[in-house]
């Protein structure tokens, strides 16, 4: 027990020693979590400069001037024709609206009038966002004007009370990633200790290599609790992320964590049998890690995934690690069951224990 | 009583006979060395001892202990030092020799290894900061916290500066009078004559010679040896058809002759570089040492 407890202190004073360690454990996650968290937060909602140009004096053109300026995600400027047009042209208008003089005569008189909407085809958002937005203001002006009624309207029901956000989705993606690169990369230690001989010099003394092993296991278990806990607690804190506080889920989500970090660290120590050197091992890591970060639902949902990759992605385990924590975060159903990714990430973490057993080497 | 039996030991590694059929006892409180060039086997042969390697053949007994079938038990009771491990960068002297002691179930060993290898001073020092010479003296620190009976040092001299190097002499000396067994290799001639009981003289994998330092020397060069340099006026046979020279050689402008009778050799020497007009320069005397054994006994210099 002295000699666990010895080992370990060991290890976390290496550890905590190591201020490139301490970065990548912890503030490289953490500045992922910040990053997207600043794109994709709910409360910076997207504005668009719109420009409007009335050439009207009708109270018929004022009522859609003012259904216009009711819309929150419209930042309207009024200015002649030809200077928005000039902006639009520079990418500072998303759409110039025209109000034609004779508009509030035309209605009056009951014939269709045109109002011109330029807008950049090539810009998605503005074919996507912006023209249908102004179309729905056209037809609420246009009911205003004709003082009739919509017939079917439409009430919504959705699943959460709370609509679901980007980065709600986003930060347990990235906690499975930290997670990820936690377990394997942790696993360099041993490939560093061997290489250093110090493997060497370890098995000329009495200590045993499940003690050795338990040691490392300890040290890398609490980083992925720690790493984990400070990424939740600053999104939660910052970005207000959603989180079932639930005891139960928070013990589940702890377990789901520690299992995916014990399946990567075993995945590592394979992958360390087969590199001699610290340096060598990273490359082989990164080959290993990186694909996983982009196709295993870590940052898009697996259903924008293309069907022929799936049976792939379906047996990653980081598929499985960060489908299993997105669910014990914000609840609702996802695309892989609880169990079957429980049962998978065991199953990485039997069969590369025993692999990484049978391929130890001391030197 | 002999704590270390090693009869006919053999490993191989793919064709290359790494240890070829070697024998050896050493007794209790010997400080018996394995000296030889890089490669001639000696760590392999210790390292089976210490139980790290298995062996292809052969009877090896430690402390009455196998090292192939009963390693755990071995292990608890040697002392250990390799050559070129790097320990844990980022720990503190005295944290790495607690470390080491909580292996045996020890603790609060520090300060007494401290000030027996002389790094009090380093204690809180890192393992990275410290010099080649302070981290190998650590290691045979790392040795002794289980105060074993048998100490096991792989070249522990090694990338030491000369007044390092002596100070581990005299702690070794220290294991010596304490009444420990040393097994200790080393291809510095000088520390084996000085440290070593008895010295075993190893070359591809095989005991060539084995004995006291003295005597080895003594069995292979009954005679001292004669050193001086010269321009060219000498040859190898003009030098050894002097009166009792019975051995010589010549290394660029150096001349070393072995001889019987110094005075005579040493006479006619003078005599025949007047004759010739070639001055006899840096002449000097010396007893013949452990590495003109070696020189005689392979061809070859044990740094070689």
């Amino acid at each position: 027990m002295r000699a666990l407890a010895q080992l370990t202190l060991a290890n976390t004073r290496e550890f905590t020693r190591d201020r490139a360690a301490l970065f990548w454990t912890f503030a490289f996650p953490l500045l992922f979590v910040l990053i997207f968290g600043l794109v994709f937060s709910r409360d910076s909602a997207a504005e668009y400069e719109v420009g409007l140009i009335n050439q009207d004096e009708s109270p018929q053109a004022s009522v859609l001037v003012d259904t216009l300026e009711a819309i929150d995600v419209f930042d309207l400027s009024r200015g002649n024709l030809a200077d928005e047009i000039a902006s639009l042209e520079d990418g500072d208008r998303r759409a110039v609206i025209a109000i034609p003089s004779g508009f509030g005569a035309s209605i009056d008189a009951g014939t269709p009038m045109s109002v011109d909407i330029h807008y950049d085809e090539t810009r998605q958002s503005s074919q996507q966002v912006v023209v249908p937005v102004i179309l729905q203001a056209f037809e609420v002006a246009e009911r205003t004007l004709t003082r009739s009624q919509p017939v079917v309207r439409p009430a919504f029901q959705t699943l959460r009370s709370e609509r679901l956000s980007t980065i709600d989705f986003i930060v347990p993606g990235i906690v499975a990633f930290s997670v990820m690169n936690a377990g394997v990369f942790g696993a360099v230690n041993i490939v560093s200790l061997r290489e250093r001989r110090v493997l060497r010099r370890l098995q000329a003394t009495p200590v045993s290599r499940l003690t050795l092993v338990s040691a490392d296991l300890i040290l890398r278990m609490v980083l992925v609790l720690a790493q984990s806990a400070i990424l939740i607690a600053v999104a939660r804190l910052v970005f207000d992320i959603r989180l079932d506080t639930n005891a139960g889920a928070l013990a589940a989500l702890a377990g789901v964590l520690v299992l995916g970090g014990l399946a990567f660290l075993a995945i590592g120590f394979f992958l360390g049998s087969f590199t001699k050197t610290e340096q060598g091992f990273f490359p082989v890591a990164q080959v290993v890690t990186f694909p996983m970060m982009f196709i295993s639902g870590v940052f898009f949902p697996l259903e924008f995934m293309p069907d022929w990759l799936r049976p792939v992605i379906n047996v990653l385990p980081l598929t499985h690690l960060a489908e299993a924590t997105r669910q014990l975060m914000i609840g609702g159903a996802t695309s892989i069951p609880m169990g079957i990714s429980v049962a998978a990430m065991a199953a990485y973490l039997v069969v590369f224990v025993a692999l990484a057993v049978r391929l130890f080497r001391w030197e | 009583m002999s704590v270390i039996e090693v009869q006919d030991l053999r490993k191989s590694y793919d064709d290359v006979k790494a240890v070829d059929g070697v024998s050896f006892t050493v007794e209790v409180g010997e400080v018996f060395g394995m000296l030889g060039p890089n490669g001639a086997g000696k760590t392999t042969t210790v390292e089976i001892l210490e139980g790290l390697r298995p062996r292809d053949s052969g009877a090896v007994r430690v402390l009455d202990l196998d090292p192939g079938r009963e390693a755990g038990d071995l292990k608890r009771k040697i002392g250990v030092q390799l050559q070129q491990v790097s320990l844990y960068p980022r720990l503190r002297v005295a944290e790495v020799i607690e470390l080491f002691a909580s292996f045996y179930g020890r603790a609060g060993v520090a300060d007494h290894l401290l000030a027996l290898l002389g790094l009090e001073e380093r204690r809180r020092a890192f393992v990275k900061d410290l010099s080649g010479g302070q981290q190998q003296r650590l290691s045979v620190a790392l040795a002794m916290v289980n105060d074993p009976p048998v100490i096991f040092l792989d070249e522990p001299t090694t990338g030491m500066d000369p007044q390092a190097r002596r100070s581990l002499w005299e702690t070794i000396e220290q294991f010596k009078a304490e009444g420990r067994t040393v097994l200790l290799t080393t291809h510095y001639m000088e520390e084996a004559e000085r440290l070593c009981d008895r010295v075993a003289v190893m070359d591809h994998g095989c005991i060539i010679a084995m004995d006291t330092p003295e005597d080895l020397v003594r069995t292979h060069f009954a005679e001292d040896a004669i050193e001086f340099s010269q321009r060219d006026g000498l040859t190898e046979a003009d030098v050894e058809t002097l009166p009792a020279v019975v051995n010589a050689s010549i290394q660029g402008d150096r001349v070393s002759m072995f001889s019987d009778d110094v005075p005579a050799s040493m006479a006619a020497l003078l005599q025949l570089g007047q004759e010739r007009g070639e001055p006899i320069q840096n002449l000097r005397l010396r007893r013949a040492t452990l590495e003109d054994v070696f020189l005689k006994l392979t061809g070859r210099t044990l740094r070689d």
